[in-house]
């Protein structure tokens, strides 16, 4: 079977807009003082009037999209038999919530046809897909904290399958009022920097962003970051990977840093998620960092990794990786996902 | 606010139409077609946004298709309906 290969790398977050911005936080270890996406950059692909119906969590989703392409040096438009999977753990909540509530305080009859149009599940995929020309399958999973892992699960067996050969696979979600309130009710609010290597205290923050990437069986003139090795999602213990060399998506929420600290037991790891926050597509960040680790050959340094409470090594920054490849690790509750990367041939 | 700013306002933030804000917007421009752009699904989100914004509620197609005509004729027509 041919390997399935990362090609092309599309990505917004706090830390700014798009993969060199991304490397450029990642050196610098600094995390941004501000978890929200400036959407700015999409008037750079799309004119305003094109976007005119489309919701911010699709606009989100249509930066990464256009971030991964340029990046893989594709065009956005008549990409014949493009695949398109997108992985959000809460979806168009700005959206969903805007129509409900229409719906609850006035009647049916005051609910916006184009927030309703939005909220649907896979309005997002089909909005990029129609831009962009993609007359690929497309698919949009939520599995709340595990979305990332087990859309991607798919994504590689519909490209091991050869039932396409290029896919791209996106996660995006969007900070809101509504999630924003709920966090505060939940985990009250904090102004402390994220440290989620120190795993027996609440450290999370709330995040928001799009990782985007271009998945490929063909041979693609664009360079390769990174080859999958295997997609493992399932539940109860976690599968320990084999590897030594681990990114970690310990977001500092509490509850889940024990079960972290055991993946972590033994290894040299890495933990990014301060540049980009909590939130449910953030794995997908944890495998764009991978990737580019990879790629590079050498790590990046993880930010308040001088907090980890854990039995394992942190990879310091500019560290030599050697030829193993690493392992992207997503805990919660409900299951877990382990995203094996390897340095491509 | 005078009914046909309020409406001007309304219907930016609601179709995402910034450019009905701007002072050179000609407000005899046909809002459907050539001119604004609008099209049949706009004409659904017109009547709830008139209807949210202003309880007004466009029932008649007849009405409704010279009432679309321009800001300048929905204005009036919602101000003609207030006043009966």
């Amino acid at each position: 079977m041919k390997p399935v290969r990362i090609h092309g790398i599309g990505v917004a977050g706090g830390f700014g807009t798009g993969r060199q911005a991304f490397e450029k936080a990642l050196e610098s270890g600094l995390p941004p003082p501000s978890l929200r996406v400036d959407l700015a950059a999409l008037e750079a692909f799309q004119p305003a009037r094109t976007l005119r119906r489309m919701d911010s969590f699709s606009r989100l989703a249509l930066l990464g999209a256009h971030l991964a392409l340029e990046d893989a040096g594709l065009e956005p438009k008549g990409q014949d038999g493009l695949g398109l999977i997108i992985a959000s753990g809460h979806g168009a909540t700005v959206t969903t919530a805007h129509a409900l509530l229409d719906s609850m305080l006035a009647g049916d009859a005051f609910t916006s046809p184009i927030h309703f149009a939005n909220s649907m599940h896979n309005a997002c995929a089909a909005n990029i897909s129609l831009l962009m020309g993609a007359t690929g399958p497309n698919l949009t999973v939520s599995q709340f904290d595990l979305s990332v892992p087990s859309a991607l699960l798919t994504a590689h067996r519909w490209l091991r399958e050869g039932r396409v050969e290029r896919l791209l696979f996106g996660a995006v979600d969007e900070h809101s009022d509504l999630l924003e309130h709920l966090w505060r009710r939940q985990r009250g609010e904090s102004q402390d920097p994220m440290r989620p290597l120190a795993t027996r205290v609440e450290s999370a923050r709330p995040g928001e962003g799009a990782a985007f990437f271009l998945l490929s069986t063909k041979e693609e003139t664009a360079p390769v970051y990174a080859a999958f090795e295997s997609v493992t999602v399932g539940r109860g213990a976690p599968v320990i990977p084999s590897s030594p060399l681990r990114v970690l998506g310990a977001d500092g929420r509490v509850e889940l840093g024990k079960t972290y600290g055991a993946m972590a037991e033994g290894a040299r790891i890495a933990c990014f998620t301060p540049h980009y926050g909590s939130f449910p597509a953030s794995p997908a960040f944890d495998m764009a960092a991978a990737a580019l680790m990879l790629r590079r050959g050498h790590a990046f340094a993880s930010p308040q990794g001088e907090a980890n409470d854990t039995e394992s090594t942190v990879l310091a920054a500019d560290e030599a990786l050697g030829t193993q490849g690493l392992s992207c690790l997503t805990w919660v509750p409900e299951g877990f996902g382990v995203v094996d990367l390897a340095i491509s041939a | 606010m005078d009914t046909k700013t309020k409406l001007k306002h309304a219907l930016a933030d609601e179709l995402n139409l910034p450019e009905l804000k701007e002072a050179t917007f000609d407000d005899d421009a046909p809002l459907f077609g050539q001119g604004l752009g609008l099209d049949s699904l706009d004409a659904v989100e017109l009547v709830i946004v008139i209807q949210k914004h202003f309880g007004v509620e466009i029932k008649d197609m007849d009405e409704s298709r010279s009432a679309f005509a321009s800001i300048n004729a929905l204005a009036a027509y919602i101000d003609q309906r207030l006043a009966a």
